[in-house]
């Protein structure tokens, strides 16, 4: 009996969770005829791939979807190159102020996003950076990387000091120790982070709607929402890009999964 | 390849963790670092590993100075009391890691990755990775680690505190035999006092950041410089009763006891009896004072029997009271 509750209740999460996504995904594939049918047609609809055609076939959303990768790789490896040798010192070395450091770090965090909004249109606008890549990539880094050190410190504080110090005794370089010992033994904890950084990059909507304008610089979620236009809401093309757009994301997660579940729970016990 | 340690000074915040140590532990030396926790053992320790850097003092490796250098540069090998084995590689790849730092052919690490690993009989554990160990393992893999390279010196953090009693005595053996074949100065750090007689040609007290004695084991032992050293070696500990400005100190085997009346022995009672199988430990009440005595495993003496006892002659040692320091 309780196994079955257990299964029921898990089936209910199942539902709730999976439910907007094939609703999503059929629309994607239904004829605009079918997609408000009443009753709705669950599962036996006529397939159609029109909608992807004409959301990636030569219209923008390839563009959105370029520039979505180019800045959540880019600004998710920016925030790894600054925050991964950031958070090993905070974890390694003895330093004045150290710990006020990465309260100031994390407390950056604790801001809602929208009110550093105006600021940063102000300074982005100054130097010439609105409606750019480049100054998108910036702000999503400058997101990232609290969390970036905070997570990583984490990791960095439950190897033990000892295995860095054999390596320096073995002859490496502090480099060397950090590259070839320490690194690989974070590994869960660089993949759990770099997948949470690419998520928020990669579904950021506010900053992307507010720093730009122009195509050439929209993102995927700002280009859909934009689908929703003063005379029509194209579903169907929307439900195509939603679609893709959960693709790469999911791969990624599902690919470093072991990584993922392995990385959170490592961080949760210490540190 | 001598070892010079020469005042060699060491604050935290502060505190003086090491006070302007200096001893030289000689070619082929076994040098125990012994004392209580907190006593700047291990803080010495690691400043001739280079993990730390004196604020006054020099250390010399084979007439080299090298206080200042980067523990790369020294040809250091150290033994970690948590052996501090790589968990992400095999042992094969743990012990010949010092030889692939140093950009060794692989052909001639693996050549002397199985000689070492014969030596120390874990030749069958090199595919597997350290967690798959016991500690006992780990630690020979460790001791492996560290003399693969053949170093100028070996430094060893309290390296058998983590192995059960038994295998510590075994290993102890090992690591003297070993020393002894390689013929490289090591310095030993442990706050138990039965390695570092066991091991040691010769021992560094320390207390308090400060060296209180360097010298062999039968002189710690047998003219301690002083009453801190006279009490921390030697199981059970010494026997001190203050007698005007002069502390006597007698070892327990150094109390004779008697359960008849002896002319001019001190009679005393039985306070409590530890029998340890070979010898049984008797604790006396004498007034103020409680003795410690061995005495044979035969003797049966219950609580509060009346005995009389007397220091062996030319056995009793004696300290200054104030400082505590021989006469």
């Amino acid at each position: 009996m309780k196994t079955i509750l257990k299964y029921a209740a898990a089936c209910v999460a199942l539902l709730i969770a999976i439910g907007p996504v094939y609703w999503l995904i059929t629309i994607a594939l239904k004829h605009e005829i079918d997609q408000f049918a009443y009753p709705p047609a669950w599962f036996s609809f006529r397939v159609t791939f029109e909608h992807f055609k004409a959301a990636f076939g030569g219209g923008s959303f390839a563009v959105y979807f370029g520039n979505s990768v180019i800045l959540a790789a880019g600004s998710t490896l920016a925030a790894l190159l600054i925050g991964v040798p950031a958070a090993y010192a905070l974890a390694r070395f003895e330093w004045p102020w150290r710990d006020r450091v990465s309260d100031w770090i994390l407390s950056t965090r604790m801001l809602p996003p929208i009110v550093t909004i105006v600021p940063l249109f102000l300074m982005l606008r100054e130097v010439h950076l609105i409606n750019s890549l480049p100054g998108l990539a910036l702000v999503y880094t400058g997101f990232n990387l609290p969390f970036v050190v905070w997570m990583m410190r984490g990791f960095f504080n439950e190897i033990p000091k000892e295995i860095e110090e054999a390596a320096l005794l073995d002859g490496e370089t502090r480099m060397g120790a950090l590259v070839r010992i320490v690194l690989p033994l974070v590994r869960p904890g660089l993949a759990a982070t770099a997948v949470f950084c690419l998520i928020v990059a990669w579904n950021e909507f506010l900053f992307a709607l507010i720093l730009t304008q122009t195509e050439s610089a929209m993102t995927l979620p700002v280009g859909i929402a934009a689908r929703v236009t003063q005379y029509e809401i194209k579903w169907g093309a929307m439900s195509a890009a939603g679609v893709v757009a959960m693709l790469p994301v999911l791969i990624f997660a599902t690919a470093v999964q072991k990584h993922l579940v392995r990385g959170l729970s490592l961080g949760a016990v210490k540190g | 390849m001598a070892l010079e340690i020469s005042g060699v000074t060491k604050r935290f915040g502060g505190r003086e963790a090491v006070s302007s140590v200096t001893f030289t532990a000689e070619v082929g030396e076994f040098v125990v670092l012994l004392g209580p926790s907190g006593c700047g053992k291990t803080t010495l320790l690691r400043m001739v590993a280079g993990l730390e850097f004196p604020d006054a003092g020099a250390i010399r490796l084979a007439g080299t100075e090298i206080t200042q250098r980067e523990a790369r540069d020294r040809d250091i090998a150290m033994v970690f009391q948590s052996y501090a084995l790589y968990p992400h590689m095999t042992i094969a790849a743990n012990i010949g890691y010092p030889l692939k730092v140093r950009k060794r052919p692989a052909d001639e690490i693996a050549r002397e990755v199985e000689d070492v690993a014969g030596r120390l009989g874990i030749k069958s554990l090199l595919p597997n990775l350290p967690r798959q160990l016991s500690g006992g393992e780990r630690q020979r893999v460790a001791l492996a680690r560290a003399i693969v390279r053949r170093p100028r010196a070996f430094l060893m953090d309290e390296p058998l505190s983590n192995l059960d009693a038994r295998l510590r005595v075994e290993m102890r053996a090992e690591l003297k035999h070993l020393q002894h074949v390689l013929g490289i100065v090591t310095l030993y750090v442990t706050h138990d006092q039965a390695e570092a007689m066991t091991l040691a040609h010769r021992i560094a007290v320390m207390r308090d950041g400060k060296l209180q004695q360097f010298d062999t084991p039968a002189n710690v032992y047998h003219r301690p410089a002083n009453t801190f050293v006279a009490g921390f070696v030697g199981s059970p500990s010494m026997n001190f009763i203050d007698e005007g400005d002069v502390t006597l100190g007698v070892r327990p085997e150094d109390v004779e006891l008697s359960t008849t009346e002896q002319s001019e022995w001190s009679s005393a009672r039985v306070w409590v009896t530890e029998e340890m199988g070979n010898e049984t430990i008797v604790v006396v009440a004498a007034g103020e004072n409680h003795i410690t005595a061995r005495a044979s495993a035969e003797s049966k003496l219950d609580f509060d029997t009346p005995v009389w006892f007397r220091f062996r002659e030319g056995k009793v040692h004696r300290f200054d009271r104030k400082s505590g320091a021989r006469i």
